[in-house]
């Protein structure tokens, strides 16, 4: 499986991160890494999650993480590439 | 924009999002809300316990299409809510729940009464909010109401701090809300459903796997135009039950682990399944891996995260149902005038399992009451426009698979989170909804001894509720599991009910007519009986026969596949190349 790095902007307002860390906990999705900053907005923060899944595990944990209504958008950093994939969290075939 | 309090604004809020009555009790720290409701407009039922407050607006909710509202104190009261909030969550229902906070000061100190019912709710609320500056008050309200109500309904709380309750405020209900991060999608993308309707139009044995979000949606009358204009079987979830008349031809009834061999059958050899609003619960779908092999999917929701989530969808339609479907009956036309599929050896097949398949019983040879048949004469004679709430276990599979339902919002029953419970308060609030309807709860003896004591409230609030209790004396489900699975070792299953308690007599306690009838000439009368008094609520103890078990049935985590329609018995498939 490889690794996959989500940005996720949130609002910043409390609890958000229990929210998210809850999500991953009670559908047995496992975190490698996650970080919490500042954006320039005030009013949002930013988290860098690393996950280990694929395919259609990753795509409902995304799909999951957009259903939180803190969470303001979810995009995947990809290592080698300059254009970031941007996951609306519905099916592809909807974009 | 005027000043008062944060409970006033409180009140002010609920009156301008449109509440007409809340279920509820009071306690310290949501007491500075219950000096306004005392003057207010809204009319609010005080309940006997949080846990019915919380069925209550559930069933309000699910009769009425309208956001149902309960208010609890903090601590006990809030905790009191997490069940009923729980099966909100797993059945879709709108529902907005204000708890009491122990004052903002005292919050994180293990305070007298302070339960974090933010952090408790969190897993499964659709969203919640703590409010402790009086200001936040009418935006939040605003939001629950609406993240409750758009979208896939759910379950939104608002705990707010006592006193942010008591502190001085200006009120200011905002005109709109908007969410950066929750937009759901309402309109259908128009390339998805010419996709849909293009695959529709290929297929010779497709089935409409039709689940509790066409009711949501409104989307009854759009699906019964889609469904004769293809003329392919429809099935109806548990949650979906009365989104499509059971009288119809079409009709193959209820799918899924105590579904009609006709609606197993037909999902399980589909070359389509026109799925709309439905989640491939296990219940259903039996061992997944085994469902629907050589079906593809149209996966029609709102919610984008059950698109795929159990099952792939090859064409997944995100969108609204009612739009989606009013959407794809031009579109379907059009695949249809290009291309025709003879839907007729498919239907033929799925008729002659409907007619040699039928849900049935057998009367007991002792001449004691089956618990099928007072069910079945329960929905012939209430007839079509009666609601029905259940509460779970056998009788709630026969109440589905016995009364035949043709309009939605009819019927109410925890699907999701299969509460033992929900059937007497569920109904209670159906009837507020619904005054002029009859509403039924058909209840079990082991789930009306966990909510009952809300039939005082009915007594009390002028809500004449009729209460069918299936006295099996026994955790009727549970004892078939065991007599199934466990050799017939009935482990603290025997709830001894036809001797204690006396069910009529604790009927009468609370304020109610209390009936009881065990011999099979004797229903007919009793349910007239009570449907004849409309003033007052009514308790029959149905005193039935305990052996009854649920068929058809296939056992939790097999194949439907194996579907068995008696013990030991499986279909006779014959020569029934499907
Ligand atoms: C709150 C709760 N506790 C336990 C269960 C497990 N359970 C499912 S059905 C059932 C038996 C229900 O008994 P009764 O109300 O008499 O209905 P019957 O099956 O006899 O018709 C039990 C204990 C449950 N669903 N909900
Ligand atoms: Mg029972």
């Amino acid at each position: 499986m490889a690794q996959h790095t989500l940005e996720v902007i949130v609002e910043n307002s409390p609890g958000v991160l229990a929210r998210v860390a809850g999500l991953f906990a009670r559908r047995a999705y496992n975190i490698e890494r996650l970080s919490v900053g500042p954006t320039s907005n005030p009013e949002t923060s930013k988290m860098e999650i690393v996950v280990n899944l694929d395919g259609h595990v990753l795509e409902q944990v995304i799909a999951q993480l957009d259903k939180l209504v803190n969470v303001i958008s979810i995009i995947e950093i990809l290592p080698d590439e300059v254009q970031p994939i941007v996951h609306d969290t519905q099916p592809d075939y909807q974009n | 924009m005027s000043a008062m309090n944060g409970a006033s604004s409180l009140v002010a809020s609920l009156e301008a999002a449109g509440v007409d009555v809340m279920f509820g009790i009071p306690g310290g720290a949501i007491l500075p809300a219950y000096d306004p409701i005392f003057s207010s407009s809204i009319r609010h039922i005080l309940v006997r316990h949080e846990q019915g407050a919380g069925h209550a607006a559930t069933g309000y909710a699910q009769v009425t299409g309208r956001v149902g509202v309960c208010i609890a104190t903090s601590g006990p009261g809030a905790t009191n809510l997490v069940t009923p909030l729980a099966d909100a969550a797993m059945d879709s229902v709108p529902v907005v729940a204000i708890t009491g906070q122990v004052p903002s000061l005292a919050i994180g100190t293990d305070a007298f009464q302070e339960a974090d019912i933010r952090g408790i709710t969190m897993p499964f609320a659709k969203h919640n909010y703590l409010i402790t500056d009086p200001a936040d008050i009418p935006r939040a309200i605003a939001e629950a109401f609406h993240i409750a109500s758009t979208g896939r309904p759910g379950p939104v709380l608002v705990d707010i701090a006592k006193d942010a309750l008591q502190k001085m405020t200006d009120f200011n209900y905002p005109t709109s809300v908007s969410l950066k991060g929750y937009q759901p999608r309402t309109i259908t993308c128009a390339e998805s459903i010419t996709d849909a309707a293009d695959l529709i139009a290929q297929s010779s044995k497709p089935v409409f796997y039709v689940g509790g979000g066409v009711i949501k949606a409104n989307a009854s009358r759009e699906l019964f135009e889609l469904a004769q204009l293809l003329g392919a079987p429809v099935v109806t979830t548990l949650m979906a039950r009365g989104a499509f008349p059971d009288s119809h031809p079409l009709n193959l009834g209820m799918p899924g682990m105590h579904g009609t061999v006709a609606a197993v059958t037909a999902l399980q050899k589909a070359d389509l399944l026109i799925t709309l609003g439905a989640r491939f619960d296990d219940r259903v779908t039996g061992k997944l891996s085994t469902f629907a092999v050589n079906a593809k999917v149209i996966h029609a929701d709102v919610d984008p995260a059950e698109i795929g989530k159990n099952r792939f969808a090859d064409v997944p339609v995100l969108g609204d149902l009612k739009h989606t479907i009013t959407a794809l009956i031009p579109a379907l036309k059009e695949s249809l005038a290009k291309n025709r599929p003879d839907l007729t050896p498919w239907l033929r097949q799925m008729n002659s399992l409907k007619t040699t398949y039928p849900v049935g019983y057998d009367i007991p040879t002792d001449g004691s009451l089956s618990p099928q048949y007072v069910i079945e004469r329960l929905g012939k004679i209430s007839g079509p426009q009666t609601i029905f709430a259940s509460g779970v276990g056998q009788h709630q599979m026969w109440a589905s698979q016995f009364i035949s339902y043709e309009y939605p919002r009819t019927w109410l029953n925890s699907g999701g989170l299969g509460t033992m419970g929900y059937a007497v308060p569920a109904a209670m609030g159906a009837k507020v909804g619904a005054p002029d309807t009859t509403v039924w709860a058909i209840d079990g003896d082991g789930c009306f001894q966990m909510t009952n004591q809300e039939l005082t409230t009915c007594a009390l609030n002028n809500i004449p509720i009729k209460v069918a209790i299936i006295n099996n004396e026994s955790l009727g489900m549970v004892r078939q599991w065991q007599t199934l699975f466990y050799e017939g070792r009935y482990s603290n299953t025997n709830l001894e009910s036809k001797r204690v308690p006396n069910f009529p007599m604790l009927a009468e306690a609370m304020g109610c007519i209390g009936l009881s009838c065990d011999r099979p000439e004797d229903v007919d009368a009793t349910i007239e009986k009570a449907m004849s008094s409309d003033n007052q609520p009514v308790v029959v103890d149905f005193r039935v026969n305990r052996d009854a078990m649920v068929w058809p049935m296939v056992a939790a985590g097999t194949s439907n596949d194996e579907i068995m329609i008696a013990r030991e018995t499986a279909p006779d498939w014959g020569s029934q190349e499907l």
